[in-house]
């Protein structure tokens, strides 16, 4: 499996967004993980460290972007940088459609965040690449009703 | 959504936790109320949205109420609501505690499966699209490598039938010629999930395996990314495609990267489809590792590079040329950089199965080595992984002069990595050093590590003691270096008597275990062990004392040992040395005391007349009275030994010399094979590392690596710890498990590949291979293929020419045409014939198109064996599939002879002397369907390849044809004479004797040729 989860936290530690891709994990780990990674990542020093750490047997990936971390959990081989830069391709996508995109905009639009995250990830894999189809299918999908 | 917008805003805008608690807690009552069965679909849609946001800020209490109402959002027939309901019951639901994840799964059926198949079923892409969605996330399960032999559904459940109709249902969908790409992307991810999860569906259905394969071909580029992870799983499952996939990818990967035809919406920032050509390129290497099982029980890859045509290699070399090419390049822009150093570590993790040349890999090397000056930690740092694996990979089999020592200039870089601000690269920098190391660069590597080592990580000194050892071990090939070596170490990061020490006990007893073991080594550890002793305990240098480690290889060595120095000097004299001893003793730790004593106690028992002796009993009488229990006990029974009298041959034998260690393992091994589990599992593989050294040491004359000839060349001949017992340890600890995806693992894989349905009328095609060199092999309304055959003694080759048939009707190309597979019936371990394709068709065929079979006969075979060609192409919107036999038959490798009808009466009755009725001859009866003239049996004869010696006129009515030819195979030549007799007067009924120089070939023979003649394909 690909990507394990992707979780999107706050400098609190609040989480702002959490797709389990992987359906092995329970309530009890998922908030011990989500707690456990926040201090392992919060506390490492950005410019010197890399953006990655193994962790419970997945790597996690991770960038901060103002005061949220975006974070993605992946399989020991898989690539490192691919993940990093798919990352910074899914704030790309949440920037253009929510033009500008900050921590307000992922809390009160929360469900939607999820539904945009369902056409770029699918089953923890890429499953679409371009930016210009991903938003004009999210539109597409905003005027059903 | 009103409402919610305010709800979300009054929470941020609660002073303190108490505050939000308590409005969180009104929420909640209210929304309890809210919920009935009049409540209207958007205000349900309202209220739950805000229970999920409640439930996200980790209100569990609100779990049930919003499992049932979202359940109700997903039955109504709203978009939004449908959506949210099933949004809501996937963050909702959680694999319980104690829970197996067949449970969970099934649990999960039990309450969706209505939904599910109704929202499959209908007519509104959205809906479908919703319900994948919804496999696709909340079915996701992780398996493991038995997940085949072991499902987690199998055909026996109850609910099978359920599985089975989710799992058709989704299927539909990717293959549909009229649903959007947008459906079939994510189907293909939903059917992954589900294959998972019952694996057998697949199998079963061997049609299903081939579309889906062709998904990997389809012009939309998402779903082509979306079809990799599903291709990955099917390769696993059914290991013969992989052979048809390669050149799919590799022509895919050649468009886009070599002839740039990527679509300009697919590009990240200037870099064409970044995240597509990894996952290709990951694909091919997963089809490299894929191994399975073959009758020696050994682990054996499934394709190797000569297996690929040389247009798929080609493709594959360019578009790694090209990768590397650009990595040499200025790129601009953190996210290109990013981008490109992505692709190009997973280029070269795939180059040295590509066979690639010295140079190639040189190149990759260079291009890595570039990034190491990277100013950004997460280049450097995968760098140094890609350095490892690259390395790891490409030296096996290759002499270390090959391509490591081609990184000695390179050497200095990764020195000065180890000073790196971040401590993974300085990790991933020693583990760099530790792979390259070989029999020519040890010396320098362990030298800078030594160096290195005190100012090293703590938390990493363990692991560089560890490394140098094993280093020192495998390719020292002074003994005294290596003695020297190793003790500096031990004295450097020896540890104190608290018990606190950098390194672990391994490393000591390793050094133990080797002295002990190797006689000429005695001595000189000696003589290193008292000089460090000496300047360790003077008092000038101002250290603390002696490290403890250092202490422990004393205690043992010397007491061992040490007479054997005694006479060299004053400062080697046993009194010496126990002084050097006693005095460390007090400041040492009580596990040391204890060794210690044996030590003094060796000494008093062989040289009772030493002038120490007495101070050594007074130490036993002294610790006697120890408050340690072990020590105590020593003291105790030390102190009667040796003042007893009565004991004395008792003790004698309790100081008997050790005896050389046998244990099968080396303590360091294991170690490292934690340490590498814990810094680098899978990717950098240092411990399969640790086997190619051990197994390249073994050519050498080094330390350990000893093998029968230098045992007697009184190297340092350890005969228990043979290099052959450290490979097989390390191999055990290696983590690199081939995967285990094989026939044997697979009950369903044979079954399916026994009984390849042929295509309807694939007879004509045969039999007319069998009579002609030449002709239409299979023809139907979109196809018509034709061949012509090339005979070169047991060597054939089969030129096909596909010809669109579509073409002249309709003006439809045939596209995606694939030769999957030939399958061959041979046996496997020693096949009767080899059948490969060595051209392959082009995949779109506007006019016509070739491809090459050839064939080679290895020894006898009978026609039944023949192989099955398998391919598909879609032409119009129709996928096919293809199943034709073509014969390898030894009929097929006769040539004709020059033999006269006499010579022919003369082998004729020597082959019946030598080889007799029973082996040498067989006769058949055999009714052709059409009435035969001598003429007509003649040119039979002299199209299959055979000489007519003789036949009778056409006028005559008794019927007699002779006809000689040899038979070729790899093995052996064999000659052949045939005589055709009519047995009626009507020519409806033959005869024929066949007598053969080879035993048994005449039965096989006969056989070929009545199914030739009587016109019966089987």
């Amino acid at each position: 499996m690909a990507i394990h989860y992707i979780l999107v936290l706050n400098r609190q530690g609040k989480t702002r967004l959490g797709k389990w891709f992987n359906n092995a994990y329970t309530e009890g780990e998922k908030q011990r993980y989500t707690s456990e990674i926040h201090r392992l990542i919060s506390s490492r020093a950005s410019k010197i460290q890399s953006n990655f750490i193994e962790y419970q047997q997945c790597k996690l990936v991770y960038r901060r972007y103002a005061g949220l971390y975006f974070i993605s959990a992946i399989d020991i081989s898989d690539s490192e940088l691919a993940s990093l830069e798919s990352l910074h391709f899914f704030v790309e996508v949440l920037d253009t459609y929510f033009d500008n995109v900050c921590e307000l905009d992922l809390i009160f639009n929360f469900y939607k965040i999820y539904y945009i995250l369902d056409e770029v990830y699918l089953a923890g894999q890429y499953q679409e690449i371009s930016k210009e189809r991903i938003l004009e299918r999210v539109r597409m999908l905003d005027k059903l009703d | 959504m009103k409402g919610l917008t305010q709800f979300c805003m009054d929470i941020r805008n609660s002073r303190d936790a108490q505050e939000e608690h308590k409005r969180i807690c009104t929420e909640i009552n209210t929304l309890k109320g809210k919920f009935t069965s009049s409540t209207n679909g958007s205000t349900r849609k309202r209220n739950v949205c805000k229970l999920l946001y409640i439930y996200l800020l980790g209100y569990n209490e609100v779990k049930e109420i919003g499992l049932r109402e979202s359940m109700k959002l997903i039955s109504s027939s709203v978009y939004s609501e449908k959506k949210l309901g099933y949004l809501t019951l996937g963050i909702l639901l959680d694999h319980e505690n104690n829970q197996t994840t067949k449970e969970y799964l099934d649990g999960l059926l039990d309450t969706t499966y209505p939904y599910l198949v109704k929202d499959l079923q209908a007519n509104n892409d959205e809906f479908n699209c919703l319900a994948i969605e919804f496999i696709a996330s909340s079915l996701n399960v992780s398996i493991d490598e038995n997940f085949v032999v072991n499902p987690i559904i199998n055909d026996s459940n109850e609910n099978a039938a359920d599985w089975l109709e989710i799992t058709d249902l989704v299927y539909s969908f990717c293959c549909s010629p009229i649903h959007s790409p947008v459906i079939k992307k994510k189907a293909s991810l939903a059917l992954l999930c589900l294959i998972k999860i019952y694996p057998n569906v697949i199998l079963s259905n061997n049609n299903w395996i081939l579309r889906l394969l062709n998904l990997i071909e389809s012009e939309d580029f998402g779903v082509v990314l979306s079809a990799v992870p599903l291709v990955d799983i099917l390769i696993h499952l059914s290991p013969q495609y992989v052979k048809s996939v390669v050149p799919m990818i590799a022509t895919l990967l050649h468009d886009l990267v070599v002839r740039d035809k990527c679509p300009i919406d697919q590009y990240y920032y200037d870099t064409p489809a970044p995240w597509l050509c990894i996952e290709l390129l990951s694909l091919i290497e997963k089809c490299f590792l894929l191994t399975e099982i073959d009758r020696d029980g050994q682990q054996s890859p499934v394709i190797l590079v000569t297996d690929i045509d040389t247009n798929s290699l080609g493709k594959l070399r360019s578009v790694v040329a090209r990768y590397i090419h650009n990595a040499s390049q200025k790129i601009k822009g953190q996210q290109n950089r990013n981008a490109q150093s992505a692709i190009l570590f997973q280029v070269v993790s795939l180059i040295v199965f590509l066979d690639a040349s010295k140079e190639a890999i040189e190149g990759a090397i260079h291009a890595l080595v570039l990034l190491l000056d990277s100013k950004e930690t997460n280049t450097r740092y995968l760098s140094l992984d890609a350095l490892i694996k690259l390395i790891a990979r490409s030296s096996v089999g290759l002499q270390p002069s090959s391509i490591s020592a081609r990184f000695e200039q390179h050497l200095s870089k990764i020195f000065i990595l180890l000073l790196d601000k971040d401590i993974s690269v300085r990790r991933k920098a020693l583990d760099l050093l530790y792979t390259v190391c070989n029999s020519e660069n040890y010396i320098p590597i362990v030298q800078k590590l030594i160096e290195y080592f005190p100012s090293s990580d703590f938390i990493l000194k363990n692991e560089i003691a560890v490394k140098i050892a094993v280093m020192a071990e495998n390719f020292a090939t002074d003994s005294a270096w290596y003695i020297q070596t190793m003790l500096k170490l031990l004295s450097l990061g020896g540890g104190n008597p608290n018990g606190t020490s950098y390194i672990g006990d391994e490393v000591w007893v390793r050094i133990v275990q080797i002295v002990v073991n190797n006689e000429n080594l005695h001595s000189p550890a000696c003589e290193s062990i008292v000089n460090l002793l000496l300047s360790d305990t003077d008092g000038a240098s101002g250290k603390a004392g002696v490290p403890e480690n250092l202490l422990k290889v004393a205690a043992f060595i010397l007491g061992e040992y040490g007479h054997l120095i005694a006479n060299e000097s004053d400062i080697s004299s046993l009194s010496n040395q126990f002084q050097l001893l006693l005095s460390a003793y007090f400041s040492s730790s009580l596990v040391t005391r204890a060794m210690l004593l044996s030590t003094f106690f060796k000494f008093t028992i062989r040289f009772p007349d030493e002038d120490f002796v007495p101070d050594v009993i007074d130490l036993f009488e002294a610790e006697t009275q120890s408050i340690d229990v072990e020590i105590q006990t020593r003291a105790c029974e030390y102190l009667r030994l040796a003042t007893v009298e009565s004991n004395k041959n008792l003790a004698l034998a309790v100081v008997k010399p050790l005896p050389a260690f046998d244990r099968k393992e080396n303590p360091l091994l294991t170690r490292l094979g934690n340490v590498n589990a814990i810094s680098n599992p899978k990717r950098s593989n240092s411990a399969v590392n640790a086997l190619q050294i051990a197994q390249e040491g073994s050519h050498k004359n080094n330390l350990l690596g000893l093998n029968e000839q230098n045992r007697s060349s009184n190297h340092l001949g350890v005969n228990s710890i043979s290099s052959s017992s450290l490979a097989s340890t390390s191999r055990k600890n290696s983590m690199y498990q081939p995967r285990r995806t094989s026939n044997i693992d697979n009950p369903f894989e044979d079954g399916n590949s026994e009984q390849v349905p042929l295509s309807p009328n694939w007879q004509s095609g045969y039999q007319r291979m069998r009579h002609y060199d030449a002709g239409i092999f299979f023809e139907n309304q979109f196809i018509k293929i034709v061949y012509r055959t090339i005979r070169d003694g047991p060597r054939t080759e089969y030129h096909f020419t596909i010809i669109n048939n579509a073409a002249k009707t309709a003006g439809t190309p045939i596209t995606k045409l694939r030769v999957l597979d030939i399958h061959s019936k041979a046996s496997k371990e020693n096949p009767s014939y080899l059948a490969s394709t060595t051209k392959l068709p082009d995949a779109t065929v506007i006019d016509k198109t070739e491809f090459v079979v050839e064939t080679k006969v290895r020894e006898i075979l009978s026609d039944s064996d023949s192989p099955v060609i398998s391919m598909t192409l879609t032409c119009g919107g129709s996928f096919n599939h293809l199943a034709l036999k073509i014969p390898v038959s030894l009929l097929k490798t006769v040539t004709g002879t020059s033999t006269t009808l006499e010579d022919f009466k003369i082998r004729w009755i020597q082959i019946g002397q030598q080889l007799g009725q029973a082996e040498g001859e067989e006769s058949i009866h055999i009714s052709p369907p059409h009435r035969l003239v001598s003429s007509n049996i003649a040119r039979l004869m002299t199209r299959i390849g055979f000489t007519v010696v003789y036949n009778t006129p056409d006028n005559e009515g008794n019927i007699l044809v002779m006809s000689a030819g040899i038979i070729h195979t790899s093995k052996s030549n064999y000659g052949v004479l045939i005589t055709t007799k009519s047995v009626d007067a009507i020519g409806k009924e033959f005869l024929i004797v066949i007598r053969c120089t080879g035993g048994g070939l005449a039965t096989l023979l006969a056989q070929s040729l009545r199914e030739i003649l009587e016109d019966r394909a089987t």
